[in-house]
């Protein structure tokens, strides 16, 4: 548990008193995050793949926190808004594997550029061209304010507790840990 | 009457939302089973979806179990019991190869269809294990409960199968579902030609078809933008390696035939001819060749003038 992440060291240093926000705008803040965390691995040079590796571990505990938090709450509560629920599932579906195949990719290899590359399209493909601007408006424009903050609340709440949850981070750790032990020969 | 009842047995299934949970658990579960074996990126995903064949393989399978136990059920009134045996046996391995397969289609489904196979799965497991204790205990002299089990198991796979064949004919899992339209015949203007960038797909309306276009090394290519598995727009994919991938569950499709490399879609993303004329890509339908068998380059010939 010692080695904070970097995004959570700058979300916790966000001041005590939050504004509420809506759950969309929660969640296109959180988009921006795993944007941010991809750019920074992308900016690393295969020379520092410890850094690599690290920034990939993180994005792979966000991603999979944010995924949660979508399907656990934000899902469930717009399914009769939007018609794009079940295709979102099967988006976050494609992120799994795909995050799977990046922490599997030796992060001094190029190989873990291209995992990288496809992996930067695929969260572009679902949370920018799907979630943000197909799903996110339509949900904006047939849900009252009220409900939407309300979403907002839960969501963030839920986002919090699992990122300061010690379960969690064991489990994601552990998953990590699995992926790259099966990985062998695979990782040229 | 019975139609009445197998209707609202369907119904019932589908519209219950309380499968949804254990049916994503399940999926997840195995989606991470299939990474750690490294299935979703190497040559078994396709080759369990079928895509070697053309159409799925898991309803190949099922022909296996529903027949042998169905010769079982014969012999065992017949009095065969050793042949009775392995019957059971034969079935209960095809079974087996039945459900990875069927597993491994299933994590691609939405809603409705997901509901109905999580219950087609379902019941099949719960055949299996009658089968195979059934088995067991033929090897271990107790015909009598043995033949128990399999007139037990009978109708469980019945009922099964009857939600196996409502996955196919009611919700085309498996089935193509590009639509095969004859248009545009006549090579139509879709887009002006520098406003296709390299590497970024592009959808465009061609009369009612809409239509992807992509310029990769040097070419148009154009294909229908509806994946042929269920639907999604393929113009929100992203290529690599001269193929576009499915943003919904990442079927990759070769950009020059419309094949599918890797499933869930087995049937091809039917392709357009392109070419460039006045400074417009131009698409139109490939003419049908009789003769010339699928993936030709006769069908699939493409053009782009300078
Ligand atoms: S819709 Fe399923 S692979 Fe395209
Ligand atoms: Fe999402
Ligand atoms: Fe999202």
């Amino acid at each position: 548990m010692r080695r904070r992440s970097e995004v959570l060291t700058e979300v916790r240093q966000a001041p005590a008193l939050r504004e509420r926000k809506t759950a969309t705008r929660v969640l296109v803040e959180h988009h921006e995050v795993l944007r941010g965390l991809m750019r920074r691995t992308q900016e690393t040079p295969r020379s520092q793949p410890g850094r690599r590796r690290t920034l990939a571990d993180e994005l792979f505990d966000e991603l999979w926190m944010h995924e949660r938090i979508e399907e656990k709450i934000f899902y469930p509560a717009t399914r009769d808004v939007t018609p794009g629920i079940a295709a979102a599932w099967s988006e976050h579906r494609q992120l799994s594997d795909q995050l799977a195949a990046l922490v599997r990719a030796d992060p001094r290899t190029e190989r873990f550029d291209r995992e990288l590359s496809v992996m930067h399209d695929a969260l572009e493909s679902h949370a920018h061209l799907d979630e943000e601007q197909e799903m996110f408006p339509e949900v904006e424009r047939f849900m009252d304010e009220e409900r939407l903050v309300d979403l907002g609340d839960r969501l963030q709440a839920r986002l919090d507790t699992l990122r300061s949850s010690r379960r969690v981070r064991a489990v994601l750790r552990l998953q990590r840990a699995l992926l790259r032990l099966t990985a062998g020969r695979a990782r040229r | 009457m019975a139609q009445r009842t197998l209707d609202r047995l369907l119904n019932a299934i589908e519209g219950d939302g309380r499968l949804d949970r254990p049916g994503h658990r399940l999926e997840q579960g195995f989606a991470f089973t299939e990474n750690l074996l490294g299935i979703t990126r190497g040559p078994a995903r396709g080759f369990l979806h079928g895509v070697w064949l053309g159409h799925p393989l898991h309803p190949l399978l099922t022909d296996v179990p529903i027949g042998s136990w169905t010769m079982a059920l014969v012999l065992d009134l017949t009095g065969q019991k050793r042949a009775a045996r392995a019957a059971v046996g034969i079935g209960l391995a095809g079974a087996l190869a039945a459900a990875v397969t069927g597993l491994h289609d299933w994590q691609y489904t939405h809603d409705n269809a997901r509901r109905v196979g999580l219950v087609h799965g379902t019941l099949n497991a719960l055949a299996i294990g009658m089968y195979g204790w059934s088995w067991w205990q033929r090897g271990r002299g107790h015909h009598l409960r043995g033949r128990l089990a399999a007139l037990l198991g009978y109708p469980v796979i019945a009922v099964s199968g009857f939600l196996g064949g409502a996955l196919t004919y009611r919700h085309q899992i498996g089935v193509d579902q590009a639509d095969r339209q004859l248009e545009p015949r006549r090579f139509t203007p879709v887009l002006a030609e520098r406003d296709l960038t390299e590497k970024s797909p592009r959808r465009v309306r061609a009369g009612d078809v809409e239509v992807v276009l992509v310029r990769a090394d040097g070419r148009i290519h154009a294909l229908e933008n509806a994946c042929p598995h269920l639907g999604a727009p393929l113009s929100q994919g992203w290529l690599r390696d001269g193929s576009l991938t499915c943003p919904w569950h990442g079927s990759q499709f070769e950009l020059h035939s419309g094949e599918s490399l890797n499933g869930p879609a087995v049937a091809p993303a039917p392709c357009l001819q392109t070419r460039v004329r006045d400074g417009w890509i131009e698409v139109r339908r490939a003419p049908a060749v009789a003769t010339a068998p699928p993936g030709s380059t006769l069908v699939h010939q493409q053009e782009v003038q300078p």
